[in-house]
C-alpha cells in the first residue's frame, strides 16, 4: 500500500481514501513531487555556510577565516555571503536549515563518510545501495532517478534503471548498430549493461548544452518538471575541504558555496511552477573543527548544517538544537555537535515527496534504526 | 585464455606474435624497470614545478594585478597566461608517455601495474597539481620503484612534494615544535589519515583516532623547503624546527622524536597483517574482480611476507593468480584501459608523435593536436591525473557503467576511426586482430559480419561484451 500515513489520518480528502483502497500511488490524485540531493563533498563546514551570531568564542578560533559581509537570517543565525539565491528563496519562505546535525558517522575519513552518507548505513561499505535508491524502491518507482555526473552514485542505486546525464559533444552510431550491440549483451547475459544500453537509446545526442553546473541544473529542471519525467535528481559539488586557505566571504569554500546556489538559481528557473512541487536537500560527509587550522582551514569534524530548499518547505526557519561551542559542549573537544541524525531529515523528506509512511522508510530504508518523523516541522504535506 | 593478454596487459597488436607461454610472457616484464619508451622530450620533474610555481607565483600574480579593474581583460589573461605555460600541453605529453609505455613498450604488463600503483598512490587534481607534475611524480617517484621494495615505494611517495602537497603535510606543524613557540600553530592530519587508511594498514586494521594524530605528529616537520625567492619549488625536507618533540605511539609502538620516525612507522605499517591483505584485496579487484576470494588473496599475501614486500615477486604472485582465474573471471575493464586495448588492437596512430609534441615550445599557445590526449581521456571520465580524491579512480564495475560511461565507448569507438590507418581499412584486418585476442573467434566474426562498412566493424568490435572485459 503506497498511501501515505499522515494523510490517510489526517486529512478527509476523498480522493486518498479512494485510492488507498485500491493501493495506487496517491501522487495520481496530486502534481508529481520531486527530490533533489546536492551533495557537497569533502566536508562542508556548517559554520561557514550558517555562522553563529555573536559568539566571540566562535570569532576568535576563526580570526583569520571569519566571514565579514554576512547576510541575516534569524537573531541567531547568519548566512555566507555567497549564498544569496538561498537568501532570496528564504525570504519567500521556500528555504531553511537544519543545523546541529550530522550523519550517524563519527570518523573523521572522507571516503568511509561519502560511503555512509549515500548508503545510509551505520558501517562504512557494508551497503551496496543507497539510502535514496532503496527509497525509490520502496515507492515502486523504476527508471525515475537522474544523475548529474559521469558515474552513477552509490546514493541512488538500488533501483534499475536509473539515469546520469553528462552530455558529450558528439552522436551516437546509428540505431542498427545499437540494436546488433543490444542483441549480443543479451545473448551474453550481460542484463545490465543491456538495461543501460536501453535507457542510453532513447538519449538526443544531438543537442549539446555543456556541462557545467548550472546548464545540468537546467536540463535537470526541465527534465523534473516533465510529468513523466525523472522524480529524483542528483547532484555533486567537491572541494569543500579545505584544509588549507579556507577563506572567508572569498576563498575555496566561498566557491564551492556560489556553486550549490547556482544550482539552486538554476533549478527555481527551470523548474517553473514544479518548484513548488520540489524538495532540494544538501548533503555532507561531515563538518569541520570550530578551530582554524595552521594553514587557515580547517580539519575534519563532526556536527555541520542541511540546507533545504523548495517549495515543500514549511516555512523559513533555523531548525535544530543548538548544542553552542564551548570547550566542554563540542564533540571530542573539537566538533560541533550532532543533536540530530541527519537521516531524520532525509527520511522525512521520502516521506513527504514519495507519499510514503514514515515508519516504513525508517524500517526499509534505514534498517529499523531509531529515527525523529520530521515531516511536519520541515516539509508541507 | 586469450582474454589474458587483456587482463594483464593491452592485448596483442595486429602486427605481434601471439606468444606461446602467456604466463611466462607476462612474469618475464617484472623484473626489471626499463626506460621508459617514448623517444620525444621527458622534462623532469623538477622542471614541471618550476614551470608551475613561475605560473602560479609569478606570472598570475602580475597578471591579477595589472587587470584589477578589468574583469574581462583578467580573463584573458589568465587564459593567455595558461596557453603561455603550456598548462593544456603538459598532461597530454605525460599521457603521450604513458599511453606509449602501454601500447608499444616491451613491458605493458610492467605499463597496466605502473597505472595500478599511480592509481593507489593518488595524487589529488587540486590547484593544477594535474596539469604540470603529477604525471611526473607517476614517471620519477612511483615507477623506478615497481622492481624495488613496497616499503621503499610508500617512503618516496610520503615523501615527495606531490603527496606532501596533495595531502597539506607542510601545514602539519607539532603544537609544540620551535615554529610554534611564538605563533599559535597546530598539526593537519590528512596526510597521516590516508597513510594508513589508504597507503598501508587499510581501515581493517582498527586504528584509532589517537593513532592518526600520533602519526600526523611523526610526520610534522616533513615539508616543502621555503625559500622567499624560490617559494614552492624547493624540495622537502625534514625540518626539525616543525616537528613535534617527544615519543609518539602509533598501533601500541613508541617511535623516537626526530626525522627518523617516519622510515620506522612505515617499517611497521608496510608489515602489518592488514596491510598485506589491503594490497591484495586491490591488486585482485584491478585484475580479477570486484570481490576477491580468501583463495585468490592467499598466494600474493604470502608472496608479499616471504620477500619481505618485494614488489616484483608480489606482482608475479598477482599476475600468476590472474592467470590460474582467467578463465573463471572477466573483469570490466576501466576507461583509460578499454581504450588502449582498442587503440592497440586497432593500430591506431596513438599517441601523438614525439616529433608533434616535441614541436611545442612554453610561451606559444599549444595547438589542438597538442592538447588531444588530454581531451580525450577527460571526455572518457577517466583522466588518470585528474582524481578529486586521494582514494583515486575506483575498481568497482559498478563504477564504471552508467548510462553516460556507456554513451563514451559508443562514441569514442565510432569517432577514433579517424585515428586508424587506411592500409587497416578492411574486414581481414579485424578477423586478424579477432584471431589473435579471442578464443572463440568464429562467434566474433560473425558478429562483426553484420557491419556494412569498416567504422561499423570498430563500433561493434569495441563495444563486443567479451572486449569489454578482460
Amino acid at each position: 500500500m503506497k498511501i501515505n500515513r499522515r494523510d490517510f489520518l489526517k486529512t478527509t480528502a476523498a480522493t486518498s481514501l479512494f485510492f488507498a483502497g485500491f493501493g495506487l500511488p496517491s501522487f495520481a490524485s496530486q502534481n508529481k513531487k520531486n527530490l533533489v540531493v546536492i551533495m557537497l563533498e569533502g566536508g562542508m563546514d556548517g559554520l561557514c555556510a550558517v555562522p553563529i551570531r555573536g559568539d566571540k568564542n566562535f570569532k576568535k578560533l576563526r580570526s583569520e577565516i571569519n566571514l565579514k559581509k554576512t547576510l541575516k537570517l534569524t537573531s541567531d543565525f547568519d548566512l555566507h555571503p555567497a549564498l544569496e539565491n538561498f537568501k532570496a528563496l528564504w525570504d519567500q519562505n521556500t528555504a531553511s536549515v537544519f543545523h546541529a546535525t550530522s550523519i550517524p558517522y563519527k570518523g573523521r575519513s572522507h571516503f568511509e563518510g561519502q560511503d555512509m552518507m549515500m548508503s545510509g548505513g551505520t558501517v562504512p561499505y557494508q551497503e551496496k545501495t543507497g539510502w535514496l535508491g532503496r527509497g525509490m524502491k520502496l515507492a515502486g518507482l523504476k527508471g525515475n532517478g537522474l544523475a548529474m555526473s559521469l558515474p552513477m552514485p552509490l546514493l541512488i542505486r538500488g533501483v534499475p534503471l536509473n539515469n546520469n546525464y553528462f552530455p558529450i559533444n558528439s552522436s551516437l552510431p546509428q540505431k542498427r548498430l545499437l540494436n546488433i550491440i543490444e542483441e549480443e549483451f543479451n545473448q551474453y547475459s550481460e542484463k545490465d549493461l543491456s538495461e543501460t544500453l536501453s535507457i542510453i537509446r532513447n538519449r538526443d545526442l544531438n543537442y549539446f548544452p555543456g556541462t557545467n553546473a548550472s546548464t545540468l541544473a537546467l536540463e535537470a529542471g526541465k527534465l523534473l518538471s516533465d510529468p513523466n519525467g525523472p522524480r529524483v535528481a542528483v547532484f555533486k559539488v567537491e572541494n569543500f575541504d579545505t584544509h588549507a586557505a579556507q577563506g572567508g566571504d572569498k576563498g575555496t569554500h566561498a566557491d564551492c558555496l556560489k556553486e550549490y546556489d547556482q544550482i539552486l538559481k538554476a533549478l527555481k528557473a527551470s523548474l517553473g511552477s514544479t518548484f513548488k512541487d520540489t524538495l532540494i536537500l544538501t548533503l555532507t560527509e561531515f563538518g569541520r573543527t570550530v578551530k582554524q587550522n595552521g594553514g587557515n582551514g580547517t580539519e575534519h569534524g563532526y556536527g555541520t548544517a542541511v540546507l533545504m530548499a523548495g517549495g515543500l518547505i514549511k516555512k523559513s526557519k533555523v531548525h535544530g538544537d543548538w548544542p553552542g561551542l564551548k570547550n566542554k559542549e563540542l564533540f571530542q573537544g573539537r566538533d560541533l555537535n550532532s543533536t540530530m541524525d541527519a537521516r531524520s531529515i532525509y527520511a522525512s523528506a521520502m516521506s513527504t515527496v514519495f507519499d510514503l509512511d514514515f515508519k516504513r522508510i525508517q524500517k526499509d530504508v534505514f534498517f529499523g534504526d531509531k529515527l525523529e518523523n520530521l515531516s511536519d516541522k520541515l516539509f508541507k504535506a | 585464455m586469450k582474454n589474458f593478454f587483456r587482463k594483464v596487459a593491452f592485448g596483442i597488436g595486429p602486427n605481434e606474435e601471439v606468444p606461446s607461454d602467456p604466463l611466462a610472457w607476462a612474469l618475464n616484464q617484472l623484473d626489471d624497470v626499463p626506460d621508459l619508451t617514448w623517444k620525444g622530450k621527458i622534462p623532469s620533474r623538477k622542471e614541471m614545478i618550476e614551470i608551475h610555481a613561475r605560473k602560479t607565483r609569478i606570472e598570475e600574480k602580475k597578471v591579477r594585478k595589472k587587470y584589477k579593474n578589468d574583469k574581462k581583460l583578467l580573463k584573458i589573461g589568465i587564459e593567455r597566461l595558461e596557453d603561455e605555460t603550456g598548462q593544456g600541453f603538459w598532461p597530454a605529453l605525460e599521457l603521450s608517455i604513458r599511453h606509449t609505455e602501454a601500447m608499444h613498450s616491451t613491458s605493458p604488463v610492467l605499463a597496466k601495474l605502473w597505472f595500478f600503483w599511480a592509481n593507489h598512490f593518488a595524487i589529488v587534481e587540486g590547484g593544477y597539481r594535474a596539469q604540470f607534475y603529477t604525471g611526473p611524480y607517476e614517471r620519477e617517484i612511483i615507477r623506478p620503484n615497481l622492481n624495488q621494495s613496497f616499503e621503499k615505494l610508500v617512503y618516496d611517495v610520503t615523501i615527495s612534494s606531490a603527496m606532501i602537497h596533495s595531502l597539506n603535510n607542510s601545514e602539519n606543524i607539532g603544537p609544540k615544535s620551535k615554529s610554534a613557540k611564538n605563533k599559535k600553530r597546530t598539526i593537519n592530519e590528512n596526510h597521516a589519515r590516508e597513510l594508513l587508511e589508504l597507503h598501508t594498514v587499510s581501515p581493517a586494521s582498527g586504528y584509532t583516532q589517537e593513532d592518526i594524530t600520533q602519526l600526523a605528529y611523526v610526520m610534522t616537520g616533513w615539508r616543502l623547503g621555503w625559500s622567499k625567492s624560490a617559494k614552492d619549488t624547493m624540495p622537502v625536507e625534514f625540518d626539525k624546527d616543525y616537528h613535534q618533540p617527544g615519543k609518539k605511539t602509533v598501533f601500541g609502538k613508541t617511535y623516537k622524536s626526530g626525522k627518523k620516525g617516519l622510515v620506522n612507522v612505515i617499517k611497521d605499517l608496510v608489515n602489518h597483517p592488514n596491510c598485506r591483505d589491503f594490497i591484495a584485496t586491490k591488486l585482485c579487484r584491478y585484475l580479477i574482480t570486484d570481490n576477491p576470494t580468501e583463495e585468490m588473496k592467499r598466494p600474493i599475501i604470502k608472496a608479499f611476507k616471504d620477500s619481505d614486500g618485494f614488489l616484483p615477486e608480489i606482482h608475479k604472485a598477482a599476475i600468476r593468480v590472474a592467470f590460474e582465474y582467467n578463465d573463471q573471471y572477466q573483469k570490466f575493464q576501466n576507461p583509460e584501459n578499454w581504450f588502449l586495448q582498442m587503440a592497440k588492437l586497432a593500430d591506431f596512430s596513438w599517441p601523438p608523435s614525439p616529433t608533434i609534441m616535441d614541436l611545442y615550445e612554453v610561451g606559444k599557445k599549444p595547438q589542438l593536436v597538442h592538447k588531444r590526449p588530454l581531451h580525450t581521456l577527460k571526455g572518457l571520465g577517466h583522466f588518470p591525473y585528474g582524481s578529486k580524491q586521494p582514494n583515486g579512480f575506483s575498481d568497482f564495475e559498478v563504477d564504471w557503467t552508467s548510462p553516460e560511461l556507456l554513451i563514451r565507448r559508443l562514441v569514442y569507438a565510432k569517432d577514433f576511426f579517424e585515428f586508424t590507418k587506411s592500409k587497416n581499412n578492411n574486414f581481414k584486418f579485424y578477423k586478424n586482430i579477432v584471431k589473435k585476442n579471442f578464443d572463440n573467434p568464429e562467434r566474433i566474426i560473425k558478429y562483426l559480419e553484420k557491419a556494412n562498412k569498416h567504422y561499423e566493424a570498430q563500433i561493434l568490435l569495441f563495444n563486443h561484451p567479451e572486449f569489454l572485459r578482460a
